[in-house]
């Protein structure tokens, strides 16, 4: 993975726009951009997760919606015990939630994913979808935390210099989440770890005939994945201060498999703007009309049918 | 038990059929034993249950002396016995280069690292090079293996077979699609290994299989019909009635 000059050019300019976002958005007198760049970043940072497991590695998960709804729902839990005096104070605080919000995932994960990785192909993707399912209906039945009413969170998990209203704070903590997920994904692309996962998404059995065992390294993108979906979950859940059982449903899951193909499989920056292009096209689309997935369908068969490698594929001009 | 590769009374069937009828086979170090035979015969089926990608449903198969009947394809590999594939299976969109490092790290056994770059790091592409180079590819190197000729491609697919460092090959058909020179060529590559690695191979090339073999083992219906020297396989009308035919 090396970018073109082109794509670093594009790279530059949309970091640019996106650090300016907040006075952009100040000047056209639109307070929701800031929202919106939030969302982005958000899911960004699932979509560049699931594009480690799905591009990189070979393996199409259709349950990244359980780790987002995981992730969220661990900050909202702990924000309701909190509340209701069942647990101390500091469980709110960002440094204590997030890298929980994180871990829950992560642990599941590793159960989850040895069982799911004894299939390949059609089955792994329906396993996927089956487990993101169970959670999806364990949150609907769970009326302790708010059931299929969801789960609000009074306020945003505490973090330093940054009040719990201040939006443009937040925003800047989103961005900086995901260009740190960014910056550590881009090295593990081409690290050691990242040719042998992208070994084994090209000729598994190659792989096996020179003595490599796949399971451990298709099990730690899956865990990768996770978790980043679990960060992802956590943020959102912030920004919204919302959780419900939406977050896991499948078609949540889909659109974050569309948002890695849309961008480019395998590409790595082509989640972001995958993702980006997703959030944007949802958003804009829904104010025209409600049916705004009447729209969405041509465009993405449109990018699917005349740029295989997606749209970053398409930015590199090869 | 003298052999490097000893396989006893190997046995697999797929259904009615039987693909590999109580086996005996005997590989010693540093040998070249060729297995041939009509298609059909079962040659791909023994190299299948030999790397460990078929189980096989009766018998034993041991390397120096261990029993490695259970061991999974990656233990093999790491215990000494390596296959080539006839059909080509290299990482098409990697370079040349790149599929011979990723082998030299897969053998040196750190794939969990995730911060440093694989390209570029000399522990792994140093001794690379030098296996290209063994395989005349060095040229090649950063040519991806998906505009490599087909020639070139069985010639890294033997590069990365040789780079795990076996003390067995089993080449599947390595002249499988070559032309005359490249055959010849390939048939000098393997004369060139002789001595350093065992090697079991099954090819349709009589011409290599003569050049190369200290043995020659004959397949009929999953079952060895003759085993001895070339010469007297040759001479083995049993072999020219089932096989090579009368010249």
């Amino acid at each position: 993975m090396v970018e073109t000059p082109r794509q670093v050019v594009v790279l530059l300019a949309s970091f640019a726009v996106m650090a300016g976002l907040p006075a952009i958005a100040a000047a056209a007198g639109r307070p929701d951009f800031v929202t919106l760049g939030s969302q982005v970043c958000i899911m960004a940072i699932a979509a560049a997760g699931l594009d480690l497991l799905m591009g990189r590695t070979g393996l199409p998960s259709f349950g990244q919606a359980a780790w987002f709804g995981l992730g969220g729902y661990t900050v909202a839990i702990l924000a309701a015990h909190a509340g209701d005096g069942s647990l101390p104070g500091w469980v709110t605080g960002a440094w204590f939630a997030w890298p929980a919000a994180i871990l829950v995932p992560a642990v599941l994960a590793l159960g989850i994913g040895a069982l799911c990785l004894r299939t390949t192909g059609i089955s792994f993707i329906m396993i996927t979808l089956a487990f993101a399912q169970m959670f999806f209906f364990l949150f609907v039945a769970l009326k302790a935390y708010g059931g299929d009413d969801g789960l609000s969170m009074r306020r945003r998990n505490a973090l330093p210099f940054i009040g719990p209203r201040d939006d443009v704070g937040f925003y800047y903590v989103c961005l900086a989440a995901l260009v740190l997920v960014l910056l550590v994904l881009r090295r593990v692309w081409r690290s050691r770890l990242g040719v042998v996962l992208d070994g084994i998404r090209q000729n598994e059995r190659r792989m096996l005939a020179i003595g490599l065992n796949p399971f451990p390294y298709k099990l730690a993108a899956f865990v990768l994945a996770a978790s980043l979906g679990g960060l992802a979950g956590a943020l959102h859940v912030n920004l919204f201060r919302f959780a419900s059982p939406d977050l896991l449903h499948w078609t949540q899951s889909g659109e974050l498999m569309v948002m890695v193909v849309l961008g480019g499989l395998g590409s790595l920056w082509g989640a972001v703007f995958g993702a980006a292009a997703l959030v944007l096209l949802h958003v804009f689309l829904a104010q025209w009309t409600e049916h705004w997935m009447i729209v969405l369908g041509p465009i993405l068969v449109a990018v699917v049918l005349l740029a295989r490698r997606g749209v970053w594929g398409a930015l590199g001009g090869r | 038990m003298s052999g490097l590769l000893e396989v006893r009374g190997l046995s697999k069937r797929f259904g009615g059929l039987v693909a590999t009828d109580a086996l005996d086979l005997a590989v010693g170090a540093g040998e070249v034993h060729a297995l041939i035979g009509p298609n059909g015969a079962g040659k791909t089926t023994v190299i299948g249950q030999l790397a460990g990608e078929l189980r096989p449903d009766g018998g034993s198969i041991w390397l120096d002396g261990a029993d490695i009947t259970r061991l999974a394809p990656p233990a093999r590999v790491r215990a000494g016995l390596t296959r080539s594939f006839q059909v080509t299976q290299v990482l098409m969109a990697a370079s040349a280069l790149a599929n011979v490092a990723l082998v030299e790290q897969v053998r040196q056994g750190h794939s969990f690292r995730f911060w440093r770059p694989a390209s570029g790091d000399a522990r792994l592409e140093a001794p690379a090079r030098v296996m290209l180079a063994r395989v005349g590819l060095e040229a090649r190197a950063a040519t991806p293996a998906e505009d490599l000729s087909h020639g070139e491609r069985r010639q890294l697919e033997l590069a990365m077979a040789l780079a795990t460092r076996p003390r067995l090959l089993l080449l599947d058909e390595p002249m499988a699609g070559l032309g005359a020179a490249e055959s010849a060529a390939m048939t000098a590559l393997l004369a060139g290994l002789k001595g350093e690695v065992a090697i079991l191979l099954v090819e349709h090339d009589m011409d290599a299989v003569f050049a190369l073999a200290d043995r020659v083992t004959v397949l009929l219906d999953g079952r060895a019909i003759a085993s001895g020297p070339p010469a007297a396989i040759r001479a083995d009308p049993a072999v020219r009635d089932a096989y090579l035919g009368t010249p």
